[in-house]
């Protein structure tokens, strides 16, 4: 036997295997057993023992001969960090047109005041967009329904691109709309300034009329969809989908809907625990419901793909890209550090700065923790406040309590706002975190695919990463 | 040693230098001391005046041409004011490569219109020590992989497969996608049966159809991560047909050969052919009938 030495790593066991997992997210798939005999040092000269030193899980010497090639891993996976805020949300509007019972943004009537963001606002914000140093800037529209107010969408843009002629980043625009009142001047915007559409559609038109508490609010989001594919090609608009109750029931009928409209993926968003009241009970049990309409629907997802029909989910795609590949992945809900500041910054109606997009909506409750700033205040004092230093220490899940140890933090990440909003601590609780539970779950499952399935999952996985 | 360039051949190359500062244990032009330097370094530079200047490619060989150090900053620098649009062509162990500052030297000499050709002969540095014949070349090789990819040179990964690596074939090309993700591609290689394959049989010599399972695992599984991929000098007729695609007419036309029984096969135009060099064909050739 070999003298080696152990390197960094974490084990969980899935599907009767050992899982064990290196300081970059690379996975090793070993019997039951195998962690205790590496512990042991009663490793055999064999194949395991190769693909440990090879995959540094262990070394041959007490510093590893490579140790700047396991560095420029490290460094890949964090590489989202390299260029700071790349995403900037601009809240233009509270008002809407819908009505919808999950609503996370606290939205309002159409006809409501005070709750539009004015031009001076508006100009402040992408002032301090430009502040940031990521050489591509995302803006991104959001509501209420930003859609009611295109006049102020075209100000934002056009004053970004004016700032654009010295300053040359690259620059991408989103909207996200409900689809229901494209008008011509909307879309005309989108298709000058090629702004990609993210609508929301809940599967069948049941299901999605019933959450949005209208009876023709399919037909029109269809309808707006299809005309928005029209003017700006169908590769401009996606949509995202939240499961509310009554989804949890329909698995497979959400994703052949989506098939049926064209999409070639999905994402399959759980409610968050925003806007609507709820007590922690429900949220458990929902939480467990989500956990098998996902399985299910992935399931469905699955046998789609080998019949032909290529179809990717999006979530399972993040966490894959994180498991199987070298390269880092910009999802602002599943990095560490987290997304809040690093990756995103959210200009909100009021004229203030928020960590997030939660964030904004905890305001919307009278709760204020995560407001950084003003659009009038310098760039320094709110990324740099007192407040973002404090959330820093609490944003990487390297460094907290019940992740650090966890065989799947690599594939999982920090979220200090949802700690607080459902633990009233931004540290938060893993044991007792709905959180913690639903990603874990989710992360395990798809584990389990790649150990008890290689064969039938891995081809469509390469295929949806490639 | 060569008088002039062909500019028809897929093969133009300077031959730089014997020595070689590995022992792979398959090597097929085993490495000896050059007795006169001087004279070899001399009759590059007057090979290169005669170059045809709109040579596409120009391979640098040995031996291991990086041996030459400064010299072959010197030389690269010569071929590349006498060929400004010509490619560069290295083939390297890739060791002199962990010296970052000597990367940038040749890169700079070569005007950034190079690629490197870099032996990979395990994922595991004990395996690829022994095949290579030195201990601590894999440090070095990968070392200089990165500092490579650093400087942008397009690098040509090059996996001879033999007795000792075949079996680890599928676990390389994770490896490879995982820590290698820059490489421009992969070349899977059969060995020659010539140089050092012949007295090392025993311990290395592995015929096609024997890792073919593997290799085709490896093939279709760099192929499906949209990674580069070719497999040099196995004859189609040994190789599984779903890696076809992958398979380059590898070998150099001088020394291209077909068996007698190749001819009443259909794909013999597809096929790199066989070694004329070496001293055996492979086992199981046999000519493909059906289209």
């Amino acid at each position: 036997m070999r003298n080696y030495y152990l390197l960094p790593f974490d084990f969980t066991r899935v599907a009767h295997h050992e899982v064990l997992v290196n300081e970059y997210g690379d996975m090793l798939v070993l019997p039951q057993g195998s962690v205790e005999r590496i512990v042991d040092h009663r490793l055999e000269y064999d194949d395991v023992y190769k693909d440990l030193v090879a995959n540094f899980f262990i070394s041959e010497s007490r510093v590893p001969a490579n140790l700047g090639i396991y560095a420029s891993r490290l460094r890949e996976k964090k590489r989202f960090l390299d260029d700071f805020t790349a995403l900037h949300i601009f809240v233009v509007t509270l008002q809407c047109n819908q009505n919808c019972i999950y609503c996370q943004a606290s939205s309002r009537s159409e006809q409501s005041a005070q709750c539009t963001m004015t031009f001076d606002t508006m100009e402040h914000a992408v002032r301090l967009m430009f502040r940031s140093p990521a050489p591509v800037l995302t803006m991104e529209f959001q509501g209420g329904e930003p859609s009611l107010h295109p006049a102020l969408i075209r100000f934002g843009i056009e004053t970004a691109e004016r700032i654009n002629e010295t300053e040359r980043r690259e620059l991408r625009f989103v909207l996200c709309t409900n689809c229901v009142h494209l008008t011509d001047e909307m879309l005309d915007i989108c298709r000058q300034h090629r702004v990609m559409i993210s609508t929301s559609l809940d599967g069948p038109a049941f299901l999605h009329n019933a959450n949005r508490g209208k009876v023709d609010s399919y037909e029109r989001v269809v309808a707006g969809i299809e005309r928005a594919r029209r003017v700006l090609g169908a590769d401009m608009v996606a949509a995202l989908q939240t499961t509310s109750v009554q989804a949890l029931d329909y698995p497979a009928a959400i994703v052949d809907e989506y098939v049926r409209l064209g999409f070639r993926s999905l994402f399959l968003r759980a409610l968050n625990p925003y806007g609507l009241a709820s007590n922690g009970q429900d949220w458990a049990h929902y939480t467990e419901r989500f956990i098998e309409f996902y399985k299910a629907a992935f399931e469905h997802i699955l046998y789609l793909n080998r019949q032909g029909t290529p179809f990717v989910e999006e979530f399972a795609a993040i966490v894959l890209r994180k498991m199987l590949t070298p390269f880092s992945t910009g999802f602002v809900d599943l990095q560490s550090p987290a997304g809040i500041v690093t990756s995103v910054l959210v200009y909100n109606y009021d004229g203030y700065v928020y960590a997030s997009d939660e964030s904004r909506m905890l305001a919307e409750v009278g709760d204020f923790t995560f407001r950084l700033g003003s659009v009038h205040d310098r760039y320094e004092d709110i990324v740099y406040s007192p407040k973002v230093q404090h959330l820093a220490q609490l944003w990487a899940n390297e460094a907290l309590a019940g992740c650090s140890d966890c065989a799947l933090r690599n594939f999982c990440g920090a979220d200090p706002v949802r700690n607080y909003s459902t633990q009233r601590d931004p540290y938060g609780h893993r044991p007792s975190s709905l959180l913690c539970r639903k990603n874990k779950a989710i992360i395990e499952y798809l584990i389990s695919l790649l150990v008890e399935r290689r064969e039938e999952v891995l081809p469509i996985f390469k295929r949806w990463l490639q | 040693m060569r008088e002039a360039f062909d500019p028809h051949s897929n093969d133009n190359a300077l031959f730089v230098t014997s020595r070689c500062n590995n022992r792979c244990l398959m090597c097929c032009q085993p490495p000896q001391a050059d007795p006169d330097a001087e004279h070899l370094f001399a009759h590059n530079v007057r090979l290169l005046q005669s170059a045809p200047p709109d040579l596409p490619v120009l391979g640098i060989t040995g031996g291991e041409p990086t041996l030459l150090g400064e010299r072959l900053v010197a030389l690269l620098e010569e071929a590349h004011r006498r060929l400004p649009h010509t490619a560069f062509h290295l083939l390297s162990n890739g060791r002199a490569f962990s010296d970052a500052a000597f990367v940038r030297r040749v890169c700079r000499a070569a005007g950034d219109n190079l690629f490197v050709g870099i032996p990979l002969h395990s994922d595991y540095a004990g395996d690829h020590d022994l095949i290579a014949g030195c201990r601590g070349a894999y440090e070095e090789t990968l070392t200089g992989l990165y500092n490579l990819a650093d400087a942008g040179v397009e690098i040509e990964l090059r996996v001879v497969v033999n007795r000792l690596n075949y079996a680890r074939l599928p676990r390389m090309a994770d490896f490879i996608f995982k820590y290698l993700p820059f490489v421009g591609w992969t070349a899977l290689m059969a060995m020659e049966r010539t140089g050092l394959s012949v007295p090392n049989e025993a311990q290395v010599w592995a015929e096609p159809r024997q890792y073919a399972p593997q290799l085709r695992q490896a093939v279709l599984s760099l192929a499906g991560w949209g990674m580069g991929v070719a497999v040099y000098n196995v004859p189609l007729c040994l190789l599984p047909r779903d890696c076809w695609p992958y398979a380059k007419q590898s070998i150099s036309d001088w020394k291209t050969a077909f068996a007698p029984r190749c001819e009443a096969c259909r794909t013999q135009a597809q096929c790199c052919g066989l070694f004329s060099t070496s001293i055996r064909p492979f086992e199981g050739i046999t000519p493909i009938l059906e289209p």
